[in-house]
């Protein structure tokens, strides 16, 4: 199961990539959302040392700069004006609404990143499951036949070539036709193979009753812990939310940008939320190295 | 105590002419170790299935089929479940989950068990066959033989009292079929299960099995224990059955002259036992180079290096090649040792990294598909994957339309005729054994007149007498001057039919020569006959037919 952050239960994984989703959705600030890109850039550094989001990063570069350039020139509402374009006002409220939007969004993509790296397969599978147990269990299935197909495919394909039938070669009219006759091989291969999956599966009491799932995780003391540090944290981060710390007003008038003495505890208590994986790991690492 | 008894049992399939089975009594007692045996087609698998209620093929059965004293569906359902166990042929058809520990505790699940239950059967049965290491791996990555002991232990926890195996390893190479095997008598020892197994590969089994059983047409021909049997198979010389008796043991009774029923060789050992060792320095191997062809190159392969992705490791390393014209050649290894990767580079369907592959002089990366892939054929590992059409008879026409071959209609009769496949003309692919199906391709690939044939483990879950078939038609298409290139890790198939042969390991071919220069002397990498005749009295052989060839006399005892 992997230790640090892979050794949380996934439900509390979950918790975590829900409240990072909504934060991005809910505060507008630019210092949290910048923060927020931040801390979720250090919690991918600490899972592979950044492999995934760098190749992310040409992504990630080019939607912020288009969101950022072309807001403006879209949008016209808003006070202070910069310059006119075309007729239209390209305003400051706009540039920040542009840049606040598109940090909120790649916010989302890092957390995607970050949750495709912790969450894999049959973590978030485990999630459904107890959610939608059976749509669960079809993915699952599911998912078990894409390398066995591609497996089948692969062969069909040698022997068809052999034979003339190919789709990487030849005229389109005729490379459509093999895929076709080959699409179908596969479609016919696979059924008559089905029907011995379906009788193992009878054979091993598929459908005699009610299922019980089994349960590869189980919530650790540790689990608990850190449940209830990022409930209140996300709690007290939410509460500050909704008086209005950590957003401002952008449009019709910017407002200010200051930050006030609570502003700071919101700011803090997201930081704490944010940063849970990383502090998971750091505490891993003081161990390894400082205890006996 | 018994656990099943079969009454006379007669089954046949709804609107089918001919019964499946015939008449078949059969008693098996709690803990037995029952082998099956018989040709494809002959009712092992009906019967086998007959056992376990779910699986049931619907049809017509008459008689009884009594579990532990009670018919079969007066038990109730979940304990059925329980203690009747199946597990099927093909490794990957059965796993039905993403990941090892979920397919492993499926029949759990299903069942119902508590997840204290669950993760107790589990502790211990995966410390029992040692796969902690792939507990949380996808089934997709595992080997073959790993995949079968997988779907083995995902029935073993629902802890039945009976194991039914419908030739579990006629998919898996020789290695991971004799570990499996091996599994399978030390389930049977150490806790007493009783396991049924349906089994072409008998040579080893013989020695593990209470009973063995042979079943032609429907009926039991043969039923006791395994020295009993081979008995009386050899003094009936029913000739579909003799492949079936190890070869040594075949040839003990050939060569002994007071064959005694308990001493019957079903070990190496014992047949080393029986010839007697050579007091004599061991021959020492011989050092002649046969006769080698000189006809033009048709196939080369020059340095050639492989790998699937740019992270895994290369296949292929260094791989050297030739392949003369009117060749047997054969290109035996173990799993992943990258032969079917060659045998593919063979015929251009994957590009090599680096190095060049020649066919008939010319390069094939520099050559268009329909510049020579006319002159090839290939025979894949599953056949069924060369069909488009509904029958045999139509798959060939089309062939034929599509290369304009003159009098196709003739043609097409006399490839039929030749390999004796007439009567399947009018059939769907998918309803011929494997055997037959493997003809049909074969025939329809003929049309073409080819020049070289491309093999892929030809000889997978046969049974004997189809193999001898097919050899036998493989040579004669040689001797038409067919080349053939085949990869096999059947190694009496080679060592009885293969003109050269080379052995694959990590990447490239380790060694090469015929087959007795290649196997002679090994220890694994032989044939069992070739393990039992080494450094004894006899001459050393590598099957049964060069034994009765060069023996001359009966072994002095």
């Amino acid at each position: 199961m992997g230790n640090g952050i892979h050794s949380i239960h996934p439900f509390v994984m979950f918790f975590y990539y829900l409240s990072i989703g909504f934060f991005a959705m809910f505060f507008n600030h630019p210092a949290f959302l910048l923060a927020g890109c931040l801390a979720l850039a250090a919690v991918n550094l600490t899972h592979d040392r950044g492999t995934a989001m760098k190749q992310w990063m040409p992504v990630m570069v080019s939607m912020t700069l288009l969101i950022i350039l072309v807001n403006p020139f879209i949008n016209s509402r808003g006070t202070h004006i910069f310059f006119y374009f075309r007729g239209k006002q390209v305003t400051l409220e706009a540039t920040l609404y542009g840049v606040v939007t598109s940090m909120s969004l790649l916010m989302v993509l890092l957390l995607f990143i970050s949750l495709n790296i912790v969450l894999n397969g049959n973590k978030i599978l485990y999630i459904f499951s107890r959610i939608l147990p059976k749509t669960a269990f079809l993915i699952m299935l599911s998912i078990r036949f894409v390398p066995l197909l591609k497996r089948r495919l692969t062969e069909i394909q040698d022997v068809q070539r052999v034979k003339g039938m190919t789709i990487k070669q030849g005229t389109i009219r005729n490379r459509a036709k093999s895929g076709m006759s080959i699409l179908q091989i596969l479609l016919a291969w696979s059924l008559e193979e089905a029907i011995e999956t379906a009788d193992s599966m009878k054979a091993r009491g598929y459908g005699t009753g009610k299922r019980s799932p089994y349960i590869p995780y189980r919530i650790t003391k540790t689990d608990q812990n850190w449940l209830i540090y990022l409930a209140i944290f996300f709690i007290i981060s939410v509460a500050g939310g909704f008086l209005g710390y950590g957003k401002i007003i952008i449009y019709p008038k910017l407002g200010t940008l200051h930050f006030y003495p609570l502003d700071w505890v919101v700011f803090t208590s997201c930081l704490a939320v944010m940063l849970f994986p990383v502090l998971v790991e750091g505490r891993e690492q003081l161990k390894w190295n400082y205890s006996a | 105590m018994e656990l099943f008894r079969l009454n006379d049992v007669t089954f046949s399939f709804p609107d089918a002419e001919h019964t499946v089975l015939q008449g078949v009594s059969l008693t098996i007692q709690e803990g037995e170790f029952v082998i099956i045996g018989g040709a494809s087609g002959s009712g092992k698998t009906t019967l086998l299935k007959l056992l376990k209620q779910e699986l049931q093929p619907t049809g017509e059965l008459k008689g009884e089929i009594l579990f532990r004293g009670k018919p079969l569906d007066e038990w109730d359902e979940r304990m059925l479940i329980e203690q009747i166990c199946y597990v099927f042929q093909d490794p990957d058809n059965q796993i039905v989950m993403d990941e090892v520990m979920q397919e492993i505790v499926f029949g759990l699940e299903n069942l119902g068990y508590s997840n204290f239950e669950m993760r107790k059967r589990v502790a211990e049965m995966v410390h029992f066959f040692g796969v902690e290491a792939v507990l949380h791996e996808k089934p997709s990555e595992l080997s073959g033989g790993q995949k079968q002991i997988l779907n083995l232990l995902s029935v073993l926890l629902l802890k039945p009292r009976v194991l039914l195996l419908d030739e579990p390893t006629s998919q898996l190479d020789p290695v991971a079929a004799k570990e499996l095997v091996l599994m399978l008598e030390r389930l049977n020892k150490e806790t007493g299960m009783t396991i049924v197994l349906v089994e072409h590969r008998l040579e080893e089994l013989y020695a593990m099995a209470d009973k063995v059983v042979f079943m032609e047409q429907g009926q039991l021909l043969y039923e006791g224990a395994s020295r009993d049997v081979i008995e009386k198979m050899y003094h009936d010389q029913a000739a579909q059955f003799l492949p079936y008796i190890p070869a040594f043991a075949r040839l003990y009774m050939e060569f002994e002259p007071l064959p005694r029923r308990e001493s019957i060789p079903l070990t190496v050992k014992e047949c080393k036992q029986w010839i007697g060792s050579d007091e004599m320095q061991a021959n020492l191997p011989k050092n002649v180079k046969a006769n080698r062809k000189d006809s033009a190159i048709l196939l080369e392969m020059e340095d050639v290096h492989y790998q699937y992705k740019k992270q895994t490791p290369f296949v292929l390393k260094h791989f050297q090649m030739t392949i003369r014209k009117g060749e047997f050649f054969t290109l035996v290894g173990g799993n992943g040792s990258g032969k079917t990767t060659a045998l593919r580079a063979g015929f251009g369907s994957i590009k090599p990294q680096r190095g060049k592959i020649r066919y008939n002089g010319r390069d094939l990366a520099k050559m268009k598909d329909a510049e020579w892939l006319d002159n090839i054929a290939y025979l894949p590992q599953n056949p069924r994957t060369y069909f488009l059409h509904q029958t045999i008879e139509e798959e060939m026409k089309s062939i034929s339309s599509r290369l304009q071959i003159p009098d196709a209609n003739m043609t097409i009769d006399k490839l039929l005729d030749t390999f004796r496949i007439s009567h399947l003309r009018s059939r769907h692919p998918y309803d011929c054994s494997g055997g037959e199906i493997q003809k049909a391709a074969l025939a329809c690939m003929l049309l073409g007149q080819p020049d070289m044939l491309f093999i892929d483990e030809p000889t997978k879950g046969m049974d004997p007498i189809s193999k001898q078939q097919l050899g036998e038609l493989l040579t004669r298409l040689q001797q038409q001057g067919l080349t053939i290139f085949m990869v096999t890790h059947d190694i009496g198939f080679t060592a009885r039919f293969a003109e050269r042969c080379a052995m694959m390991f990590d990447g490239e071919i380790a060694a090469e020569g015929t087959p007795d220069e290649l196997f002679k002397g090994n220890y694994f990498y032989t044939t069992a006959i070739n393990r039992a005749t080494r450094e004894t009295k006899q001459a050393e052989v590598l099957t049964y037919e060069e034994a009765v060839a060069t023996w001359s006399a009966p072994a002095i005892i």
